[in-house]
């Protein structure tokens, strides 16, 4: 199958290693990959969703365009991108007027949206449409011996109605099932649905608070399980928990934080026998812990 | 608490839905919502009352929605179908209407280069991880224009067009 490729900014801009594993990750598994030339910001929620409807849904519209231009759907690895796009488009799908409005403001570039483009996440694509089964007869590595935990991104779980593709989204485990195709122990844990807190305003607004909040996910994971790793299928999930340790260590005078973060794709990479250097190279918590053992 | 001076018809404005009028303030959009646990606390049962009192004033001044991560288990847990994430987005709507100052910077910044921030200018960074070059808007000039000509026709956009002049 073929998808357009929506990237965002952090991915490509912060953490392009991401971007490198799952440009090589996914077209192993038969997903081919396209472009979304000429893109925007998706739009971010703390953006023009929070001014008005038409320059949230016509910047939404204008990505939308590019993937039906291509007659494609839409895959995202980015949570707030995934459920901006997605709810962007479940408005202009389900709103008659507002879809008018989005064509009269997109008309003006030329470009005209049916709505017909799907929005997708890539931890969905790797769970329904490549599936467990061929993605562990595919890597070359395994992860055998080395425990895991996962950490859901919220955006792919929540409003399920618009969002969702998990048979229940309190009880989700397509990443941990990724995760275990890889060879890994998943462990469980008390603050397993926690969201890390990192996106929007909280974090920055109330740091103080915010590295309390996710210090109570972090002392979960270290007292209740034997994680090596966390794993992640966002990007802000995994800036702010590789980031966040360093800054809860040096506040506490310890060096209690040091669980290696990777996104999926890049422990999928790393098993179809990448370069670490290519496709898991940007880190604040060293990885060699977790990649001398793959 | 003094009404007397409340806008009984604020819901109207800001969070257009009967569904907002069914929140009989059970708290279940409070749990596990990450910027409650701030300083002060997102509140959203809080937020949706002083929306149906038209508590104008208080809530023009009010930063708390801002601190929303967005990530809609209020909208999910939600008993009554209230849908507190719309509602938050709403009243950062609303304030952004009647408080130039509440317009997020950011807007200038997608409006300018189509990104948040500086997206496809790491070359050499991309180059050494084997990436290809990016064909972001900012590279695309007479595309760009396009993008900004749209949105100028938008609310936000058109509004406050001082703030994305070239100077």
């Amino acid at each position: 199958m073929e998808l357009c490729l929506f990237l965002g900014c952090n991915t490509p801009a912060i953490r392009p290693d991401v971007e490198r594993a799952i440009r090589a990750s996914m077209p192993e598994l038969g997903v081919d990959l396209s472009d979304a030339e000429g893109y925007v910001c998706c739009p971010a929620f703390g953006a023009f969703p929070s001014t008005d409807d038409d320059s949230y849904l016509a910047s939404s519209g204008w990505n939308l365009s590019i993937a039906e231009a291509k007659g494609l759907d839409i895959m995202v690895q980015c949570g707030s991108c995934y459920s901006s796009l997605r709810m962007g488009r479940d408005h202009l799908a389900h709103d008659e007027t507002k879809l008018a409005r989005v064509n009269e403001l997109l008309e003006l570039t030329g470009r005209k949206l049916e709505c017909k483009t799907k929005v997708r996440h890539v931890s969905e694509i790797l769970y329904n449409e490549v599936g467990a089964q061929k993605i562990s007869q595919t890597i070359k590595k395994s992860l055998e011996g080395l425990h895991g935990v996962v950490q859901y991104p919220c955006h792919t779980l929540f409003p399920s109605e618009i969002v969702g593709f998990e048979e229940s989204p309190r009880q989700p485990k397509a990443l941990r099932i990724l995760t275990e195709a890889l060879g890994a122990t998943v462990d469980t844990y008390s603050r397993e649905l926690q969201c890390c807190g990192g996106a929007g305003g909280f974090s920055k607004s109330t740091p103080v608070e915010a590295t309390a909040f996710v210090k109570s996910k972090l002392d979960a994971i270290i007292e209740e399980t034997q994680a090596d790793f966390i794993v992640v299928s966002c990007i802000t999930c995994l800036m702010y928990l590789d980031n966040i340790q360093k800054k809860l260590n040096e506040a506490e005078g310890t060096d209690k934080y040091h669980i290696p973060v990777f996104d999926y794709n890049q422990l999928l990479a790393l098993c179809m026998g990448f370069d670490p250097k290519q496709v898991a190279s940007i880190c604040t918590v060293p990885r060699n812990s977790v990649i001398d053992r793959i | 608490m003094d009404f007397s001076e409340s806008d009984k018809d604020l819901w109207k404005a800001i969070y257009n839905t009967k569904d907002l009028l069914h929140c009989f303030n059970c708290s279940t959009c409070l749990s596990g919502c990450p910027a409650s646990h701030g300083n002060p606390p997102l509140l959203v049962r809080n937020l949706a009352r002083m929306v149906v009192y038209g508590l104008e004033d208080d809530l023009l001044d009010d930063d708390t929605a801002w601190a929303c991560v967005s990530c809609s288990r209020c909208e999910e847990m939600c008993p009554m179908d209230v849908k507190p994430f719309e509602m938050i987005l709403s009243i950062r709507k609303w304030q952004s209407a009647n408080d130039e100052t509440r317009v997020p910077p950011s807007i200038v910044e997608i409006y300018k280069r189509g990104y948040t921030q500086s997206v496809g200018t790491n070359t050499e960074l991309r180059e050494s991880l084997g990436l290809p070059e990016l064909q972001t808007i900012t590279k695309m000039p007479e595309m760009l224009k396009l993008y900004q000509e749209m949105l100028m026709k938008t609310p936000v956009v058109s509004e406050n067009d001082y703030m994305f002049s070239e100077e």
